[in-house]
């Protein structure tokens, strides 16, 4: 039998410029003395990351900082490229946009549904119907005609969760975004990812710090360290091993 | 040049660009009391003083229309471009936040400004037609080539800006440089001025210059009534278009980059 396959990553490798000296003053005398070789550093971010996510699972990346989390969920969302290796999606993605990214501060939470919606691919006409639905979900129906820089960053993200989710999808990719909100609404975030889970069968890619959470959640889980895969797996177990690391 | 546009033939990146225009347009009136006025009046107060100056200089008698209306015929079309040029450099990396996140035709970014600009410049158009009332300036049918030299404007600075504002993301002395190219190309193009004032065989200079030969082809058909010179306005064409194949080709190359090194 063979699986659906939302995303391939195929063999990928990332690499990164680092320039040393962020002045012309400071670069000058490193060109003359060395070259090219002492201004700028390359690193790999990512190598040879190779994995297959199927369609409707819960994929979870752990690692500490600077691992290469982020990296290869740009890679995936296609704001950046592989240097060697290719990536394959198939399905619309919805990257849950980090804080307000997307938001002007002197439009109001409603405004901004639109322009969030439509950065997410959504025509007026689509989101209209669900604007009721998303203000429900973010529970700042009061406030929902005020400026969003009167926000507090609770807020803020309770709405940008609530447009991110609304839209149309197949694969949601998110990026810590959760560690922010209170504990109730963390919940209901929960809950309603386990609906698109259990019930719409979406494909979720998950990054995050808690642990526990991820073991939970998620139905397979990437380890990765220094831009390598150390384990891909079932959750509990590799959560584990990055834990025991 | 149909790839160009290819992004808005698409709905939903139709849609993006309508909201991002929005967006830049709200900027002019949240917190404000004022709000839209202050597209009006900056360029009516720049007009008034520089009139003040320069009518002192030029007389309304060697340039055949009251000196502000044959100031201002320029300085409204220069405004736009200058504007656009230096909102657009911005346009990529104030939306770093976006560039990094989710993937949509980057170019919808630096179109949204110049679109927002046109806004601007078609509400403080209004002081130009208030003027030509004012001074009875007369116009016949010819005034409808404003149109097409309008489009070779745009043109010319879509391309422009997409080169800019590619560049200023990865260094950010781009946004500086281009301060000083506007300020240089705005005293080399004949705004304050007229190209009589300088001798024949100097003149090419302005041929080279589209924006010269714009700012030449807007006072003709509105002020004089007559036929801009097409030839000029041919080569403008040639320079805008090519400028802007150019300034895209450029800006999809580096695109892939974009997020990397925001």
């Amino acid at each position: 039998m063979t699986e659906e396959i939302a995303i391939t990553v195929n063999n990928v490798w990332k690499l990164f410029r680092r320039q040393k000296q962020r002045t012309f003053k400071e670069m000058l005398p490193a060109l003359m003395s060395g070259g090219k070789k002492n201004v700028i550093d390359t690193f790999w971010a990512l190598q040879d990351v190779d994995l297959k996510i199927k369609k409707g699972e819960t994929f979870g990346i752990v690692g500490p900082n600077g691992s290469g989390k982020s990296t290869l969920l740009k890679l995936i969302a296609g704001v950046t490229q592989p240097t060697k290796g290719s990536i394959k999606v198939s399905g619309v993605i919805a990257p849950l946009i980090e804080l307000g990214a997307g938001f002007h501060p002197e439009m109001t939470g409603r405004e901004n549904i639109f322009l969030n919606a439509a950065i997410l691919g959504m025509t007026k006409a689509e989101i209209a119907p669900r604007v009721e639905e998303i203000i429900d979900f973010s529970e700042i129906r009061d406030s929902i005609d005020q400026p969003v820089k009167r926000y507090s960053s609770g807020m803020y993200m309770r709405l940008a969760f609530s447009v991110a989710v609304h839209v149309n999808f197949d694969i949601l990719l998110v990026d810590e975004i959760l560690s922010v909100g209170d504990l109730k609404f963390q919940q209901k975030c929960f809950r309603l990812m386990d609906k698109f889970k259990k019930d719409e069968g979406k494909t979720i890619v998950y990054v995050g710090h808690n642990l526990e959470k991820v073991k939970t959640f998620c139905d397979r889980v990437a380890y990765l360290n220094f831009g390598k895969i150390i384990d891909v797996g079932p959750a509990a177990p590799v959560v584990e091993q990055y834990q025991n690391a | 040049m149909n790839s160009i546009f290819l992004a808005i033939k698409t709905k939903r990146y139709r849609e993006l660009l309508n909201q991002l225009v929005n967006r830049d347009l709200a900027q002019r009136y949240k917190q404000s009391v004022l709000g839209y006025f202050w597209v009006i009046i900056n360029p009516l107060a720049q007009m008034l003083v520089m009139s003040f100056v320069f009518s002192r200089i030029f007389h309304s008698s060697a340039i055949g229309v009251p000196y502000p209306l044959f100031l201002f015929t320029a300085l409204l079309p220069w405004t736009l471009f200058s504007s656009s040029l230096t909102s657009a450099v911005m346009s990529l990396v104030s939306n770093s936040g976006l560039l990094a996140k989710i993937y949509f035709p980057r170019e919808i970014l630096v179109l949204s400004t110049l679109c927002a600009k046109i806004v601007d410049f078609a509400f403080s158009s209004l002081i130009l037609i208030a003027m030509m009332i004012f001074y009875k300036q007369g116009i016949t049918w010819n005034v409808l080539w404003v149109i097409p030299i309008f489009l070779i404007q745009f043109i010319f600075t879509y391309g422009l800006s997409l080169l800019f504002a590619a560049a200023n993301l990865f260094y950010r002395d781009v946004q500086y440089l281009l301060n000083l190219i506007v300020l240089v190309w705005m005293y080399l193009t004949p705004i304050m001025y007229n190209v009589e004032i300088f001798p024949a065989q100097l003149r090419w200079i302005f041929q080279v210059n589209p924006m010269a030969v714009i700012v030449n082809a807007y006072r003709e058909v509105i002020l004089s009534c007559g036929m801009p010179n097409l030839f000029s306005l041919g080569i403008a064409l040639v320079v805008a278009i090519i400028t802007c194949l150019i300034g895209f080709r450029v800006f999809k190359k580096l695109e892939g980059q974009f997020a990397d090194s925001v």
